[in-house]
């Protein structure tokens, strides 16, 4: 297992990796890719402050990991698919994916998820740890069965990587030299567990070898090694060569969701070191020191993604709420009588209480 | 006649070749019996892969748990469980090891280590991570070993084992028992690397190969990696190299076979006739003892069988206990 790959160091210094530099970021992709990034930071913090306001539930949030969400779908081609977790808020944006859907879902309503087949190629949000693997698979099996040369890649996060569905479909990716490209989202916790007690592998890339394919480790925060090893990647799955597995090292600035409280497992220092390592400011020093966004620029970017956060949450808080029986619709064709029993429970409490 | 450099004492080797032979006959006698179809249920025979399940439970004692396969009757006799009472449970008899209401699938004996057979693909191993995390906890020197197919290999439950074990450097062991075909699918269509020591790396365990059909060479893999997790040096994975004598399941058409495969693997590959030669060669055991050895197996399994035919079957007011502590 080689070293991690890593070009843009933390003080904006780019040393292009002679392995990986035929897959170098353009200036425009670059620019791209640090609008895309603040624009995901900037929804990500206004949604964690909605939750404090009371007008979004639990949130998971995604500040810190917005280089391999960007990185890596911008490596692909616009009609490959993406299977995302719940963290990938970047990538989502990066396709095209308006802003005000994904605040739909984040505000209960399953449209919020179903983004539109042809458009985006984007499967639903999962929650589920890893279950979204398989599909992976499965897409990039079908498209090349019917001749296409679609690839897919499957996001998941460290704690993902020790579901049996994970390995199930990195064994099934092996196999079939399907064209899937799995992305490990390794940001250090699996919720309060970290990654040095989730498993014994030196990382999470060598998981691959179990399964007769590579693995590559990239600095996670670094958004041109990013795009660089999964632009690599891409092409060898495209071209039939079977899957890669890939693992970004990064760093959840923020708590599991919105519901956690991340000092209890770990320390402020610790917090510090990684915000010295931050995936937007290193690419905003990359490019003040290529010429290609100035202060003024930097700035109008940055508020424009706060507007487009505001904005488009605006669009769509006034949607109908889902209601309780939601809650246990869709499930059953007739309710079990425990169910209703709960039911009839919960409606007293919210007759009772009002929430 | 005595052979000091040989590994293992004459007592030993006799108790080697009578767990395997026995496993043996158990087998060979149960494939006639379930013709007859007296036997309900369904059986998975073990024969040919004796030496397996002989060379690693060799270092095992009471203390120590095995989880099994659906393929279980040799990992039972080899763990030491009561081989009428096993004929008792394949007859569905209240003399049977589980009363006669488990079967062939879910043969266990707590008492001796044994935590079952399971119909459930895989679903031994995370059973063999609870009971290893015990023996850690008591500091009570236990190891625990799991068994899988090379089929229920690809499954998630037993990956998700191996990671726990890993990182939790739990003391135990987790046997691949490659016979080449999961049912009818062969290795090369399941598995994308060419060894299982390469997914153990994976995991960052150490793992071995080794050709299970040679009794002394699992035996002395299997002691290294038992006795290292006895003494806290955490998990490891052992691959053995098998071959099956019969089907997957008895009834199994075994067309995806090629013509004469058996024929080849029990003309050249029997683990029981390798383990004959090479203790003559040594010079070790004479063929007057194996011969003692085989007529009293053989009694075994006749009286094994005699009496559970004649025991009665469990009363219908057996029929919810024994399966819920409560419900």
């Amino acid at each position: 297992m080689s070293e991690m790959v890593q070009m843009l160091a933390p003080d904006g210094t780019y040393t292009p990796d002679p392995a990986w530099c035929s897959h170098a970021m353009t200036d425009a992709q670059l620019r791209t890719a640090y609008r895309h990034m603040v624009q995901a930071r900037a929804a990500d913090e206004w949604a964690f402050s909605l939750n404090r306001q009371g007008r979004l539930g639990t949130y998971p949030p995604a500040t810190g990991q917005e280089a391999n969400s960007v990185g890596a779908v911008m490596a692909l081609r616009e009609d490959d698919w993406i299977v995302p977790t719940y963290r990938e808020l970047g990538g989502l944006l990066t396709r095209g994916v308006p802003l005000k859907q994904f605040f739909l879902y984040w505000l209960g309503n399953e449209h919020g998820s179903a983004f539109e087949r042809e458009l985006y190629h984007v499967t639903p949000i999962v929650l589920p740890i890893g279950s979204q693997l398989p599909h992976a698979v499965g897409l990039a099996f079908a498209e090349r069965y019917q001749g296409s040369d679609r690839i897919a890649i499957g996001f998941v996060g460290d704690g993902g990587t020790s579901e049996g569905d994970f390995h199930e479909a990195l064994n099934f990716a092996g196999l079939w030299q399907a064209g899937t490209i799995f992305f490990v989202q390794n940001n250090q916790y699996a919720i309060s567990v970290h990654r040095d007690v989730q498993t014994a592998s030196g990382t999470l890339a060598q998981k691959a070898v179990a399964y007769g394919f590579e693995g590559v480790q990239v600095d996670g925060n670094d958004v041109t090694a990013v795009y660089a090893v999964t632009a690599a990647a891409a092409a060898k799955a495209r071209a039939g060569g079977g899957p890669t597995l890939i693992e970004g090292v990064t760093y959840r600035m923020g708590p599991h969701t919105t519901s956690d409280d991340p000092k209890r497992y770990r320390t402020d220092d610790e917090v510090a070191e990684w915000k010295g390592r931050d995936p937007i400011v290193r690419l905003q020093k990359l490019l003040r020191a290529r010429g290609l966004m100035n202060d003024d620029e930097v700035a109008a970017v940055i508020a424009e993604a706060r507007e487009q956060a505001r904005r488009e949450f605006d669009a769509v808080e006034p949607f109908e709420k889902p209601s309780l029986e939601d809650t246990f619709r869709y499930v059953y064709a007739d309710l079990p009588p425990l169910m209703q029993r709960q039911l009839a429970e919960r409606r007293r409490r919210l007759e009772r209480t009002g929430t | 006649m005595s052979n000091d450099n040989f590994p293992l004492s004459r007592d030993e080797l006799l108790r080697a070749y009578r767990t395997m032979k026995t496993i043996r006959e158990f087998e060979e006698r149960v494939h006639v019996e379930f013709a007859t179809g007296d036997l309900p249920g369904f059986v998975h025979l073990y024969a040919g892969e004796e030496a397996a399940a002989t060379g690693i439970m060799m270092h095992l004692g009471p203390n120590d748990h095995i989880a099994s396969t659906h393929r279980g009757h040799g990992h039972c006799i080899a763990k030491g469980v009561d081989v009428k009472g096993m004929f008792a449970e394949l007859y569905g008899r209240a003399t049977g090891t589980c009363r006669g209401k488990g079967g062939s699938m879910h043969i266990a004996d707590l008492d001796m280590g044994m935590m079952g057979a399971n119909g459930i693909l895989g679903a031994g191993a995370p059973l063999v991570c609870g009971a290893a995390l015990a023996s850690k906890y008591k500091k009570d020197g236990g190891v625990a070993v799991s068994f899988v197919g090379d089929g229920a290999s690809n499954a998630g439950n037993f990956l998700e084992s191996l990671n726990l074990a890993a990182v939790w450097d739990l003391p135990a062991i987790f046997v691949v028992e490659n016979n080449a075909y999961a049912q009818s699918t062969s290795r090369d269509y399941a598995v994308a690397v060419d060894s299982y020591v390469d997914r153990a790396a994976g995991f960052g365990l150490p793992g071995v190969t080794v050709d299970g059909t040679d009794f002394f060479a699992v035996h002395e893999a299997a002691g290294e990696m038992i006795a290292r997790a006895r003494k806290g040096g955490g998990p490891s994975l052992l691959e053995c190299s098998m071959i099956r004598f019969y089907g997957h399941f008895e009834g199994d058409a075994q067309t995806y076979r090629a013509a004469g495969e058996v024929e080849e693997l029990r003309a050249n590959r029997d683990c029981l006739t390798r383990f004959a030669q090479q203790v003559a060669q040594a010079g070790v055991l004479e063929q007057a003892d194996l011969d003692s050895v085989d007529r009293e197996v053989a009694a075994l399994i006749d009286e094994g069988v005699a009496e559970a035919q004649q025991a009665p079957h469990p009363s219908e007011d057996q029929v919810l206990t024994d399966v819920y502590v409560s419900y």
